[in-house]
């Protein structure tokens, strides 16, 4: 089988846009809790923007959310007000606003606010990232947002008014690359979030997978389709995420290193998990399909050498060839 | 035989340190009997034993060395048997000279270590008996710890029942299990920890015995068992005395009838023993007599017979080997009974496993027994109610529960919008690990959806030439995958016992065994080390003898 076919098709089944009127739901909710955060805030907040995956163009329509950043004044709660307030003061306002028609809770830095599910059955999510400029009208010119930890976070304490970071610098951090390698990196970020979602729970989360993968593009010559540049990027993690001395700076805030998200435990597990796959489909190309599986609701029918062909499709009394036995 | 006598007394006369003091001479069984003296310090002080060796010698006689040094003043030092034999195990070996060498020298060690050193060993010490027969039959009672503690003089009731009798060599033995403890007013004092297949008996098949806890041991020199009921006068208090007239007296109807007597002592802090004998009403080994106006009880000048008595608590039940505490202590579900689901069972069951359920819809025939746990003499029917009684024959420590078979249709299959998902996924978390041997890909397909914490779900292809076990959270993509696209699975060559509507595979309890034994041990393995138990497939190779590969995704 061609990997790199299976790829891109992986991809395709994946974007967002092939879930249109889920997408729209979210787009307009997301519109909906920024006006609102602005009508309630008035001038103590600066304009709410997307920060997520959508904002990267790294979104996938299995499991998608939409991230928002909250950015306030430096005395929109007081002259001596803290980040506590802060979050807890956006908190209880989104918790008034939407407590009967969603689920709204907190989380690591953010709000998050699960709508219940619609007629379609449809379930938006938005998460609100409340900040706070560093010093008072410095915001449009450093970008820089003070952000409250909730739950602990990694090696950062729940409580925590440290976390400093620029989320546009980590929006940039893809945008800012050449428009070609842009494009692969953003591939092989989906593909690595593909793989993340067929996890139970991955310790390595959304924005580590960004980061390495970018720093992979920094390190390594990746070239060729789409497999070999994904190759060469598991083969980079395999290799790297357990040395001492790997690093994973954020780049809204370089004191900020993502490596300490993971336990060494998590780290070799990591490296285990790239090994694997990789050994795997040398094995057998086919096992790329559980690895990086389609998405099933969007894959187009495709003429399969399994499909029609009499053997082992349940005709007379032949088994399919998927009858497993025990 | 007479070369071999010669040549024996030749040996030990050349050995250091030991003196010949009879000579050798064979007896009327055709042992060569003789007696010599091993000097053990620079005094040349030395301690004598009589030298028994068996014509077996230097083989070994069934798992008992044929060679025997005795001598019965040395009963009170470690590892001496009743005759004053001493007790050594040695290494083998089919030559005459090695295996005396070897053997007297493990007698020189014993002397340096138990009579010279008077070592103590930390491990306890049985008390040194030998069980007879009680009426011409051996009789055994089998208990299990319970957390109740006694205190010295306690004394009361047990209930037990009798298990199988079997043949020991070659006389009848009568297996009972200790079922609880009461009081001497007969109020249960606690349940021994045997699952509840061997205490919810039907009264009928309940006896009662009778126990008296006197704490140190019932021995003579340190781990001889007392074997006059005189010498047991001191260790019971009076009260005991009074207690068997007056039960005896209120039972005239039981008259004759047998009723044992647990005597239980401390082997240590934590644990207790037992032993039991036999005694009958009518002829209890007591009397009393009048001091100082008082009537006194006591023991007559008779033998005690001990019978055996066996302690199978679960530390001791599965002292040889078990699985890690991460699968023996799991609450486990068995999603389907056959072929391999029959031995995930009972290999958990030989591990250790507390609670299992177990969930099948199917009827057990003849032909399934070959490659299963399920035997040819309990006939047509349910496979779960064969196996709960296969696994609780196996273990008494396991609880087996049968789950309602609606599971594999109505539970899973039609009703299944969210809420109904959202309460199955609850009831099923519940379960530490879950077993899906069903190889049912709809099941497989709804369980997958659920995001279990732990289910193992478990198949192999066609003549076992792989086993595909998921592990992961969501099993069902990647287990389709290795059966659509990536192994072999030749389904031309399926077995139609009666007919097309339901061919089954091929392979044999050997083939399928061997895998599900393998994929068990490395499931165990895995958990053990608390790592991460990944989807893993173990391929098999028979083009060049058997090979097997596990390999990890």
């Amino acid at each position: 089988m061609n990997k790199t076919t299976h790829l891109d098709s992986v991809i395709k089944t994946h974007q967002i846009s092939k879930e249109e009127s889920l997408l729209s739901k979210h787009k307009e909710k997301n519109t909906e809790v920024k006006e609102a955060l602005q009508k309630n805030y008035g001038e103590r907040i600066y304009s709410p923007f997307n920060s997520g995956s959508y904002a990267k163009n790294t979104a996938m329509n299995l499991k998608f959310d939409f991230d928002m950043v909250a950015p306030f004044k430096r005395n929109a709660f007081g002259s001596n007000g803290t980040l506590k307030e802060m979050y807890e003061d956006v908190f209880d306002f989104l918790y008034e606003k939407y407590k009967d028609v969603a689920e709204v809770r907190k989380q690591k830095v953010s709000i998050g606010i699960e709508f219940h599910a619609d007629e379609d059955g449809d379930i938006v999510k938005i998460d609100v990232v409340p900040g706070r400029e560093l010093s008072q009208d410095k915001y449009n010119e450093t970008e820089d947002l003070n952000l409250y930890v909730y739950n602990k976070y990694g090696v950062i304490e729940a409580g925590s008014e440290r976390i400093k970071t620029n989320v546009k610098a980590q929006i940039n951090n893809i945008k800012d690359r050449a428009e070609k390698e842009k494009d692969s990196i953003r591939k092989i970020i989906r593909l690595l979030k593909v793989w993340k979602n067929t996890k139970l729970s991955s310790p390595a989360k959304s924005f580590f997978l960004e980061l390495i993968t970018i720093k992979a593009f920094d390190n390594k010559d990746i070239s060729g389709n789409l497999w070999d540049k994904l190759e060469t990027v598991l083969e980079y993690i395999r290799d790297e995420v357990t040395k001492d001395a790997f690093t994973l700076k954020d780049p809204g805030n370089s004191n900020n290193d993502l490596i300490d998200t993971l336990t060494s435990f998590d780290r070799q597990n990591l490296s285990d998990d790239m090994k694997l796959i990789l050994e795997r489909i040398e094995d057998n190309d086919k096992n790329i399909k559980t690895y990086f599986p389609e998405n099933q609701k969007f894959v187009e029918e495709e003429e399969d050498d399994n499909k029609y062909d009499n053997k082992g499709s349940g005709f007379y009394s032949t088994p399919p060839k998927t009858e497993r036995f025990g | 035989m007479e070369d071999k006598l010669q040549k024996i007394q030749s040996i030990i006369s050349d050995f250091e340190k030991v003196l010949i003091e009879e000579p050798f001479a064979v007896d009327h069984e055709a042992n060569a009997v003789g007696k010599v003296n091993v000097i053990y310090n620079d005094k040349n002080d030395s301690l004598s034993f009589t030298v028994k060796i068996r014509p077996e010698y230097p083989f070994k006689i069934l798992n008992t060395e044929a060679i025997t040094f005795i001598n019965s003043e040395l009963l009170k030092y470690g590892h001496v048997m009743g005759d004053g034999s001493i007790c050594i195990h040695t290494s083998h070996s089919f030559d005459l000279k090695k295996k005396l060498e070897i053997d007297f020298a493990s007698l020189k060690r014993w002397i340096q270590r138990y009579f010279v050193n008077k070592e103590k060993d930390e491990h306890y010490e049985h008390i040194i008996m030998q069980p007879v027969k009680y009426n011409e039959q051996h009789y055994s009672f089998i208990f299990s710890e319970i957390e109740h503690e006694f205190r010295r003089d306690d004394f009361g009731f047990f209930d037990y029942a009798e298990i199988h009798s079997g043949v020991f060599y070659d006389t009848k033995i009568n297996n009972q299990i200790v079922i609880n403890f009461k009081d001497k007013h007969n109020k249960l004092i606690e349940t021994s920890k045997w699952s509840s297949a061997y205490t919810n008996l039907s009264p009928a098949n309940i006896r009662f015995g009778l126990y008296i806890f006197i704490e140190q041991p019932p021995v003579i020199q340190h781990r001889f068992i007392i074997s006059n009921w005189r010498d047991l006068q001191d260790k019971v208090p009076g009260e005991f005395f009074t207690f068997l007239y007056g039960l005896q007296r209120n039972n005239q109807k039981l008259k004759e009838v047998p009723i044992p007597l647990m005597v239980g002592y401390k082997i240590s802090e934590m644990e207790i023993h037992w032993q039991t004998t036999m005694l009958q009403f009518g002829n209890f080994p007591i009397g009393h007599e009048k001091i100082n106006q008082k009537w006194v009880g006591f023991f007559t000048d008779t033998k005690i017979d001990w019978i055996m008595t066996k302690n199978s608590s679960y530390d001791y039940f599965f002292g040889r080997g078990k699985f890690n505490n991460e699968i023996s202590n799991a609450k486990v579900l068995i999603i389907g009974t056959g072929a391999i689901g029959s031995m995930v069972a009972t290999t958990l069951v030989r591990g250790g496993c507390k609670s299992i359920d177990i969930l099948d819809f199917d009827i057990k025939e003849p032909e399934n027994v070959c490659r299963s746990e399920y035997a040819f003499s309990n006939g047509i029917t349910n496979k779960v109610d064969e196996l709960k009684e296969i696994l609780s024959s196996i273990s008494p420590f396991v609880e087996i529960r049968i789950m309602d078979s609606k599971f594999f249709h109505l539970h899973t299959k039609i009703f299944n919008n969210a809420q109904d998902l959202k309460s199955l996924k609850k009831g099923l978390n519940e379960y530490d690990l879950i077993f899906d041997c069903s190889t049912d890909n709809d099941l497989m397909y709804i369980l997958s959806q659920l995001s279990l914490n732990k289910m193992i779900t478990l198949s192999i292809t066609n003549n076992a030439r792989a086993l595909v076990c998921g592990a992961q959270s969501n099993p069902y993509f990647w287990v389709m995958n290795q059966y659509e696209n990536v192994l072999q699975n030749e389904i031309e060559d399926v077995y139609n016992p009666t007919g097309c509507w339901s061919p089954t595979f091929k392979a044999s309890y050997n083939d399928i065994s061997v895998l599900i034994q393998y994929a068990l041990k490395h499931i165990n393995v895995k958990l053990g080390q608390r790592k991460e138990l990944r989807n893993f497939v173990i391929e098999t190779d028979e083009t060049n003898g058997f090979h097997s590969k596990l390999v990890e995704f």
